[in-house]
């Protein structure tokens, strides 16, 4: 059997002529709730430890004044000469008091995620990835892409042929990619809250990635990519489900170097084959065959199967307005075949043989009424 | 390359997706921002995104409406999948709708949305005529006579 393959196109946008089977790692299964809490986990593991000062709040020499003085029994600073004499201290409730709970450095940041699982969401999230439609409700703009997956020839990216911004943005443009670039620019807004103050102004949305094999196409790429917002880079031995499915929602649009995409058979091998590079994997495999419903539902062996419908070409029409048979003859007919017959002999006029029956006679009466 | 099936794809979209537009009122009603989907509620049934074959009514900009139609077989082009045809304001709405269901219904193309194609196009026609200008209010009464004199 042949496998399914993707055009190869060109610096320019148009089709190379040549073309590539789809590796098998765009057959895995695709497992949103595998990659929603992959990318949960994986997400946790970037954070920096934070925490209160151990003494915040506790710099004073407060000692509660004890009963009898008409003020509660909360510690209170001692002294005098300044405002903050007889000030309560320490209590989170109090000014300057302790917070509750304070944060403490030694919190559980980070999360064991494992690694059949990563391994698994990222397969997943590669497999969405060659879905257009899948990308669209990601809300990427791909409606000038002439294809998905998107493989771009390496020639393209030959002999450090990409390494300034410009010609990177013209290569986007040229297959179909900035329609998204300029969507990214456009989403720019500034951060609600505090994160404005912490290094984090600006949010804005995710563009295409794109993905190259550092053996043959070199890392000048990165260079040129990396001031164009929204676009990303990796190296296909070195994915990640933080950029494949980011917020965990599936579906990336990525853009593929021809090197890097022949190169995913060797990563990730198939579902029998396991793979040259990850120890011990296998591509996991789907549980059905057939996803469409629609297909199974008609499918002949389904059919084969099925009892005949009943009734034939007689279906119940559920919006028809419901006839009296006593008035309609049709309907009674239908109902009631011998009601033909019936009106033709006009059995229905027809006096009741044996006429009206006899009159009893009087002393039977007068027995019956005797006391 | 293999397509997947609109059933997965649906799974997979129903809780978010970037045309599906949630509000708190009415009962969490939820609607879709899709342009192929005739009646702008997020489902199964109108989803344009999810299906195969999908129909969608958008007016023109220079009057008309336009007529969209999914490829089925261009699942994985996106730039050749979406067929577009136009219905100017000169042609009148019945032919507008003939022409509709004839370029897909009497193709045995999504004929469960015949109806919906044909509302959506009438509500577009019907929103294009200009808007007439509010007869002057009659006075009455004592302004009336004030009028007058």
């Amino acid at each position: 059997m042949s496998r399914p393959t993707v055009t190869i196109i060109g610096a320019d946008g148009a089709a190379s002529g040549n073309t590539h089977p789809v590796p098998e790692v765009f057959k895995s299964p695709i497992r949103p709730d595998i990659v929603h809490s992959v990318h949960t986990g994986m997400n946790k593991n970037r954070r920096q430890p934070y925490a209160v000062s151990e003494k915040a709040g506790h710099q004073t020499s407060a000692e509660s004044w004890g009963t009898g003085r008409a003020v509660a029994r909360i510690p209170r600073v001692s002294g005098g000469g300044t405002h903050r004499a007889g000030q309560a201290a320490f209590g989170n409730q109090c000014r300057s008091g302790r917070m509750f709970a304070p944060t403490k450095v030694w919190r559980k940041w980070h999360q064991k995620i494992n690694l059949g699982q990563k391994r698994f969401a990222t397969a997943s999230a590669l497999a969405a990835s060659s879905s257009a439609a899948l990308l669209l409700a990601r809300g990427h703009h791909i409606s000038a892409v002439p294809e998905v997956p998107l493989v771009v020839s390496s020639t393209a990216f030959a002999d450090a042929a990409i390494a300034k911004t410009s010609a990177a943005i013209a290569l986007l443009k040229a297959v179909g990619a900035g329609a998204d670039i300029e969507k990214v620019k456009k989403s720019r807004k500034l951060r609600a809250g505090k994160g404005k103050l912490r290094g984090r102004r600006y949010k804005q949305r995710r563009g295409p990635l794109v993905v190259y094999n550092p053996d043959e196409d070199g890392k000048e790429l990165v260079y040129a990519f990396r001031n164009i917002s929204g676009v990303e880079t990796s190296s296909v031995y070195a994915l990640n489900l933080l950029q494949l499915a980011p917020g965990g929602h599936l579906g990336r649009f990525i853009v593929w170097t021809s090197s890097a995409f022949a190169a995913l058979d060797k990563i990730y091998g198939s579902t029998t084959e396991p793979s040259a590079l990850k120890k011990d994997f296998l591509l996991p495999s789907t549980i059905m065959k057939q996803p469409d419903l629609n297909k199974i539902i008609n499918s002949s062996e389904v059919q084969n199967v099925l009892r005949p419908v009943r009734g034939g070409a007689v279906t119940k029409r559920t919006l028809a307005q419901k006839k009296n048979p006593l008035k309609n003859k049709q309907v009674q007919l239908r109902l009631n075949p011998y009601a033909a017959a019936f009106a033709k002999q006009k059995l229905g006029q027809a006096k009741v043989e044996g006429g009206k029956p006899e009159r009893v006679d009087q002393t039977y009466k007068d027995t019956l009424h005797e006391n | 390359m293999a397509t997947l099936s609109s059933d997965l794809i649906w799974e997979i979209t129903r809780g978010s997706s970037s045309t599906l537009v949630k509000r708190k009122q009415g009962g969490g009603v939820q609607f879709s921002r899709d342009p192929l989907n005739l009646r702008n509620q997020y489902r199964r049934k109108y989803e344009g995104l999810v299906s195969d074959k999908a129909i969608g009514v958008q007016p023109n900009k220079e009057g008309g409406v336009t007529l969209l139609t999914k490829k089925a077989n261009k699942a994985n082009q996106p730039s050749k999948q979406i067929q577009s045809s136009t219905f100017g304001s000169q042609r009148s709405t019945r032919k507008t709708y003939a022409g509709i269901v004839n370029s897909t219904t009497k193709r045995n193309y999504r004929p469960d949305l015949r109806k919906d194609a044909v509302a959506r196009a009438s509500a577009i026609r019907k929103s294009q005529k200009p808007v007439k200008a509010d007869k002057p209010a009659k006075l009455r009464g004592a302004k009336a006579r004030a009028a007058e004199a």
